[in-house]
């Protein structure tokens, strides 16, 4: 399986290094010192952070220094946009807050999807598969944004506008977690649940296609003759062997758990990877951009490798060669 | 069945686990709310991510200017009830003294006033402010460690100071470090409190300047303590301070907590008669800061800030768009009745504002100064409908005016509709088709303009933008003038007309002090792109004019030349316009003392809050 990572690594190697250079040529077509000077800026200043930041190299310098600072993991410049803090804060200070949230809504969702899927592929064409698969529909029409603004005014604020005894959550805020875990409940469950809510309907339908196509396979038909209950040949046998394709869905999600849900964040107030790259955005703020963008490129490359070698560890017809 | 039956059994369990979790988590919230005992803890918002930084060299923002006015001071402030605004002594003993010239201003600095503690002194005190704190704390704005971000501030205007800057700048670059013992001619150190500076000219709006937060005063110690850091770990004069690291918690909140070494500093005894109905002039003479805790919430969207202040967990908040319509009449503008009832109090303050559409004078088809492209640019500005701009997208809260000097300032048309005596704001449609044919362009029988061609016009990115920029076509359309719009990103934007790219472009000036000198330097030639004369106007009378307005103290002679000057603009039309915004407050009866204002933020020391107020949450 090493032999079989390692490979793989190398192949991925030519399309990292593409992926940096078209990222680096693509952040240099306008000249970002410019943009993030701002209007009043001189041509001195100008010329000085361009210096400064090393912009006037020529590119292929540019390109050489910046993939050695990614080999050595090296994010110690400093932020354009907030001085005194290195890229390498920001990236780590941004990823628990993302995780907090990122995290349980992908494990429940699927968990709690897979459920309703294999329930709805049992009762298959029944009133029960109808109705699960309506309302699956109907959350998927519906915008991130109204299960956002209908969350925060119902779960957080309508308990502190009644006065109610229970006040569980916070319309927003963030507070750390690990030594208090309350302030998990407080600030991060809303958004969990919100985000739960709408990846269902996706999820849902897809593994429940998943779970459908699976049932009419030779092993299931030869379970049910054997005489095995029906839940057992779902929940043991036929989820088992649908879980490639849902690793597959998991894996793909694994690079946006560090991003964040950009929207969550900035409803929540979170200062999460997705809100942190928006603001690095608007700001031109260049290093940031720049060590977002090849961080999470690696990152999925890497969960495509696992993945391949997920689909091993879960599926003994799979080889890694 | 069994299966399924243990699978419902464990999801019921959980949600019942999940339930229990959350009451609890409520009654902690509760209890800890409880727990703040007779703390006097204001709670503001920031419609914002927050500072970037609280180092003052750095900062450019409001946003950073709200915070960092907490933790550090200037040698002078504005008045707080006082309108028009109105300097006084600070960090200072008293004003400064200034010369006959005007060019050496004398300061000395109030005694007894500290540095917070902090690890970066020795034994953890803070020490004494002296005046070589001044000197140093303003070449750290040469610092090219700093990128000069705020070095426009006194560029310059110090004698020695730009050479002194080139100098260590020199010396940076060979490998050496900066000297900030190095002297500067011009900045004289005379005692422990005692200083003085010498201007290059005798510029009155110096004074203006060393209200600035970034003129703040720091200690060179936690500088260089603490490195980069300092921008993260202020240590200031000021009536606030962060208690802990943590307390500023980057995007989410900050907290600030009562300076115990501020000195003693007393709520202000002059005020406007209009005060009194507000009651801000009661509590003149009390002891400041008269809160212990000054909690900031940052928000990105206006949604939850909303929610946080109908859910009276914030003690005010500005209106957003979307709420302007539930807590006012449209009409009056003023407060529902049923809005009022509850107690709560709004302002309307007006920003110092400057909105306008301009033109780039050196392009071949708006630009220049003979008559026919003066009719040109004039035509347009008549073909514009800033009103229905306004009506539109401003719910008609903003001023719209003539000139380049917004609201509240010396220089402003105060006549009916902010009228000045030259005027080219539209809309009138049949005075532009005028200007078309005097501008040489034919006009059809339709009432149209036939043979000009489609003007660029750049403007941001976004919904809003677009739907402006639509509002403006229609009324161009009305005598035939077409718009090539261009939506660009800001940067894009910038280097446009950076570059004089931008034939036409959608912009907007906020001035930095009080004075409409801030807003004409905007039309002074050698501040051309990509300075800040984004029109590149140049008129060597305007200019003269304009290096005789700085050094001209205030008075109805220099009023007259602003005068001249607003007008001289408005014949040449280098831009459309203009408007300036007014921003709603809201506040709830258990905050005293606030006064809003949108020129300078380190009034939170004046502002109390009654914790035992019935409607107050505990």
């Amino acid at each position: 399986m090493w032999a079989y990572v390692i490979r793989k690594l190398v192949y991925n190697i030519p399309v990292y290094l593409g992926i940096i250079l078209l990222t680096m040529a693509a952040l240099r077509v306008r000249d970002p010192v410019a943009g993030y000077l701002g209007k009043n800026a001189t041509q001195s200043q100008i010329d000085r952070l361009t210096e400064d930041m090393g912009l006037d190299d020529p590119f292929i310098v540019q390109y050489g220094r910046f993939l050695w600072q990614i080999v050595r993991f090296d994010f110690s410049e400093e932020s354009w946009a907030q001085p005194g803090r290195s890229v390498r804060s920001i990236l780590i200070d941004s990823i628990p807050p993302s995780m907090s949230i990122t995290l349980p809504q992908v494990a429940a969702s699927a968990m709690i999807a897979m459920v309703i899927a294999l329930i709805s592929a049992y009762f298959r064409g029944r009133l029960v598969d109808r109705v699960l698969v309506f309302l699956a529909v109907l959350g998927m029409s519906i915008s991130y944004l109204v299960y956002i603004v209908f969350g925060q005014f119902f779960g957080a604020f309508l308990p502190q506008h009644l006065d109610l005894k229970v006040q569980p959550f916070a319309i927003q805020g963030y507070l750390p977690w690990l030594t208090e875990p309350r302030n998990w409940l407080t600030y991060c469950l809303l958004p969990v649940m919100i985000g739960v809510i709408v990846a269902l309907g996706f999820d849902t339908r897809f593994y429940r296609a998943v779970m459908v196509e699976e049932s009419s396979r030779d092993y299931i038909v030869t379970a049910t003759a054997k005489g095995a209950s029906k839940p057992k040949i779902m929940f043991v046998h036929m989820l088992k062997n649908a879980m490639i394709p849902i690793i597959t869905r998991i894996m793909a999600t694994l690079p946006f758990l560090i991003t964040g849900s950009i929207l969550l964040e900035v409803y929540f107030n979170i200062p999460g990877m997705g809100r942190q790259l928006i603001t690095a955005l608007v700001a031109n703020d260049f290093p940031v951009i720049q060590a977002f963008v090849s961080v999470l490129a690696l990152l999925f490359i890497l969960s495509i490798i696992l993945t391949d070698v997920l689909y091993a560890l879960v599926d003994p017809r799979v080889r890694l060669s | 069945m069994r299966l399924g039956e243990s699978w419902l059994l464990r999801v019921v369990a959980a949600a019942g686990l999940f339930l229990f979790a959350c009451g609890l988590t409520g009654c902690e919230r509760q209890a800890g709310a409880g727990t703040q005992g007779p703390l006097k803890v204001l709670r503001l918002p920031m419609a914002t991510e927050g500072p970037k930084t609280l180092d003052p060299i750095l900062g450019s923002t409001t946003y950073e200017n709200r915070c960092i006015a907490l933790l550090y001071e200037t040698l002078v402030q504005y008045k707080y009830l006082k309108r028009p605004l109105e300097l006084e002594p600070l960090l200072l003993a008293e004003m400064p003294s200034i010369s006959e010239d005007g060019k050496t201003w004398r300061f000395r600095l109030r005694e007894g006033v500290y540095f917070q503690d902090s690890p970066c002194f020795p034994g953890g005190t803070g020490r004494e402010v002296k005046a070589r704190d001044v000197i140093y704390s303003w070449k750290r704005l040469a610092d090219p460690v700093n990128k000069e971000k705020n070095w426009w501030l006194l560029d310059g205007q110090i004698v020695g100071f730009n050479e002194y800057k080139d100098e260590q700048s020199a010396r940076v670059k060979a490998g050496e470090k900066f000297d900030y013992d190095a002297p500067v001619s011009g900045m004289r150190v005379l005692g422990d409190y005692e200083f003085e500076i010498e201007l290059t000219e005798a510029v009155q709006q110096f004074a203006w300047k060393l209200a600035m937060f970034q003129l703040s005063v720091v200690p060179r110690e936690a500088v260089e303590a603490f490195g980069t850091k300092f921008s993260g770990r202020p240590v200031g004069t000021g009536p606030f301070m962060l208690a802990d690291e943590s307390d500023w918690l980057r995007g989410v909140r900050i907290r600030f907590t009562r300076n115990p070494k501020y000195r003693e500093a007393y709520y202000p005894d002059e005020w406007m008669p209009e005060d009194e109905e507000y009651g801000f002039h009661l509590p003149a003479g009390k002891r400041i800061p008269m809160v212990d805790r000054v909690d900031v919430t940052f928000f990105v969207e206006a949604q939850p800030q909303w929610l946080e202040f109908k859910a009276r967990r914030l003690d005010m908040t500005t209106v957003p768009d979307f709420a302007f319509e539930q807590m006012f009449s449209r009409r009056t503008k003023e407060l529902k009745r049923s809005v009022a009832r509850e107690g709560i109090v709004h302002f309307k303050v007006p920003l110092l504002d400057f909105i306008f559409r301009g033109f780039n004078m050196e392009d071949p088809l708006v630009g220049g100064y003979m008559p026919g492209k003066k009719a040109l640019r004039q035509a347009i500005s008549l073909a514009m409908d800033w009103e229905e701009l306004n009506e539109a997208y401003y719910w008609g809260t903003a001023v719209v005016y003539d000139g380049p000097i917004p609201p509240g300032l010396d220089g402003f048309p105060e006549g009916p509709g902010n009228r000045a005596p030259v005027s080219y704001r539209g809309p009138d449609y049949a005075k532009a088709r005028e200007k078309l044919v005097e501008a040489g362009y034919r006009v059809g029988a339709d009432g149209l303009v036939k043979d000009l061609p489609p003007i660029d016009f750049y403007t941001g990115r976004g919904a809003v933008n677009e739907k402006i920029t639509a509002l403006m076509e229609r009324n161009f359309a009305e005598v035939g003038i077409r718009l090539n719009p261009r939506y660009v990103d800001f940067s894009e934007l910038i280097e446009a007309v950076n570059n004089k790219k931008a034939q036409f472009f959608s912009f907007a000036w906020g001035s930095d002090y009080p004075d409409a000198e801030n807003n004409l330097a905007l039309f002074y030639s050698p501040n051309v792109s990509p300075g800040s004369n984004h029109f590149n106007y140049s008129r060597t009378e305007y200019d003269a004019m304009y290096e005789a307005i700085r050094t001209m103290p205030a008075g109805s002679e220099r009023t007259a030349m602003y005068e001249t000057m607003r007008d001289m603009i408005i014949e040449d039309a280098p831009y459309a316009g203009a408007m300036a915004r007014t921003r709603y407050y809201l506040n709830y009866p258990w905050l005293r003392n606030f006064k809003p204002t949108e020129n300078f933020f380190n009034y939170v020391k004046y502002l109390d809050v009654d914790m035992e107020h019935p409607d107050r949450p505990r």
